[in-house]
């Protein structure tokens, strides 16, 4: 679906923990170049060109919560870290494939507890991009969602659609963003996840270097992994998933690729 | 009793802090914000990054509380002693305080979270602020950390 949205349908991961149930609020989700006014003697009008940009997450308000493994507090009241973040806001449903996702991995600033309220209430600071992110050489954080969070138990053979907004292909690279929530299995719950790009979403293909390699799913995991800033990505894109030892696996990714 | 996960609301929080003979004492609050620390984000973007990074500094942590100013006498800590007999006692002092935010989950504390500090004798909190509205009767008071070791989350209590 396209068009406008509320926040009941934002969702949030952080670190393969799906957030979404003890959060409140989050955001604003700031994409912000630096910029400097500056003029030539002859220049008519002072003028900026963009510098670096500051993408941050913001806040993430929500219960405190101390349900083990999963809640909030549990994952996050360590107060500091580099976490992998996604943010996909579902246009009037649940998060889609196609929908927009705001990702990355940022540093966690604080970990605060709030009383006074009835509730009691924690909040977490994202700040800016991690220097310990896996690239520093992207400078967007708005992409799709590949696969929303769900499981599945077999490849990918159906044709996505999800093209391009300049519906052609790219060499600017781009990266994915993945959580891994759970998954099922025996020994280690083996499984790959990927990325397939198309040019005319029929004929598919592994996209080079899009791959999360093959992880023990029985924990959770999440990470980016980052394209060459020249790769070559065709107009369409892909979830793709190889399983190993492991039977299911419950995923969500996002690709972020500069137009 | 054991420990509750999940939710809470603020009636099953308690607040201790050490009295001037360093004994922990539960006051009366009606407020305690931004329990945690806070890490500083320090800039290490080199020019040739396509975005600005950070990485995390050194924590900072400030508690301020609010509550009925009550003057009864202390009692063991658990059982609520009388505000201004605490932090009259404690407020411009140098002794490093324990300090103790236990975090019921729908119950009385017992083995959830709590941040605190058990003091040593360089490192805790200190009361800076003490401060009484005679309109509302009600106090302000402020901590802050004093010495090198960081207050932290966990589950058991302070001492």
């Amino acid at each position: 679906m396209a068009g406008r949205t509320v926040l009941k349908h934002t969702r949030v991961y952080v670190d393969g923990y799906d957030m979404s149930a003890y959060s409140k609020e989050v955001g604003e989700l700031n994409w912000i170049f630096a910029t400097e006014e500056q003029a030539a003697l002859s220049d008519g009008i002072k003028n900026v060109l963009p510098g670096h940009a500051a993408i941050s997450p913001g806040a993430i308000n929500g219960f405190l919560d101390n349900t083990a493994t999963v809640g909030l507090h549990a994952v996050l009241s360590g107060g500091t870290g580099n976490r992998t973040v996604m943010i996909p806001i579902g246009d009037r449903a649940a998060p889609a494939e196609g929908d927009p996702v705001f990702a990355g991995q940022f540093e966690q600033l604080d970990y605060k507890a709030a009383v006074g309220g009835v509730y009691v209430n924690a909040s977490l600071t994202l700040g800016n991009w991690s220097g310990q992110a896996a690239s520093l050489g992207y400078d967007k954080p708005w992409g799709t969602l590949l696969h929303e969070l769900s499981a599945e138990t077999a490849a990918n053979t159906a044709n996505s659609g999800l093209s391009s907004d300049k519906e052609t292909s790219s060499t600017k690279g781009g990266f994915l963003v993945y959580q891994i929530t759970a998954a099922a299995g025996s020994g280690d719950y083996l499984a790959t996840i990927s990325v397939d790009d198309s040019a005319d979403n029929s004929s598919w293909l592994a996209l080079a270097n899009a791959t999360t390699g093959e992880l023990n799913c029985s924990t959770v995991k999440h990470g980016v992994v980052a394209l060459a800033k020249t790769a070559t990505v065709r107009r369409y894109l892909r979830w793709q998933i190889s399983l190993n030892t492991a039977t299911s696996v419950t995923f969500a990714l996002a690709f972020i690729r500069p137009e | 009793m054991t420990a509750n996960t999940g939710r809470t609301v603020s009636k099953f929080v308690q607040f201790n802090v050490s009295d001037s003979g360093d004994t922990l004492r539960s006051i009366p609050v009606d407020s305690i914000n931004d329990v945690g620390l806070t890490y500083e984000e320090m800039d290490v973007t080199a020019l040739q990054d396509a975005i600005k990074n950070v990485l995390p500094g050194h924590p900072s942590c400030v508690i301020n509380i609010t509550g009925p100013v009550d003057t009864s006498v202390v009692a063991a800590a658990g059982t609520l002693s009388g505000s201004h007999t605490v932090l009259s006692g404690i407020v411009g002092g140098y002794t490093p305080l324990s300090l103790d935010v236990k975090i019921g989950i729908r119950q009385a504390w017992d083995g959830e979270p709590q941040f605190g500090i058990t003091a040593s004798a360089t490192s805790g909190f200190l009361c800076t602020e003490y401060k009484v509205n005679p309109q509302t009767s009600k106090y302000s008071a402020k901590f802050v950390v004093m010495g090198g070791t960081a207050p932290a989350w966990g589950v058991a209590a302070e001492t």
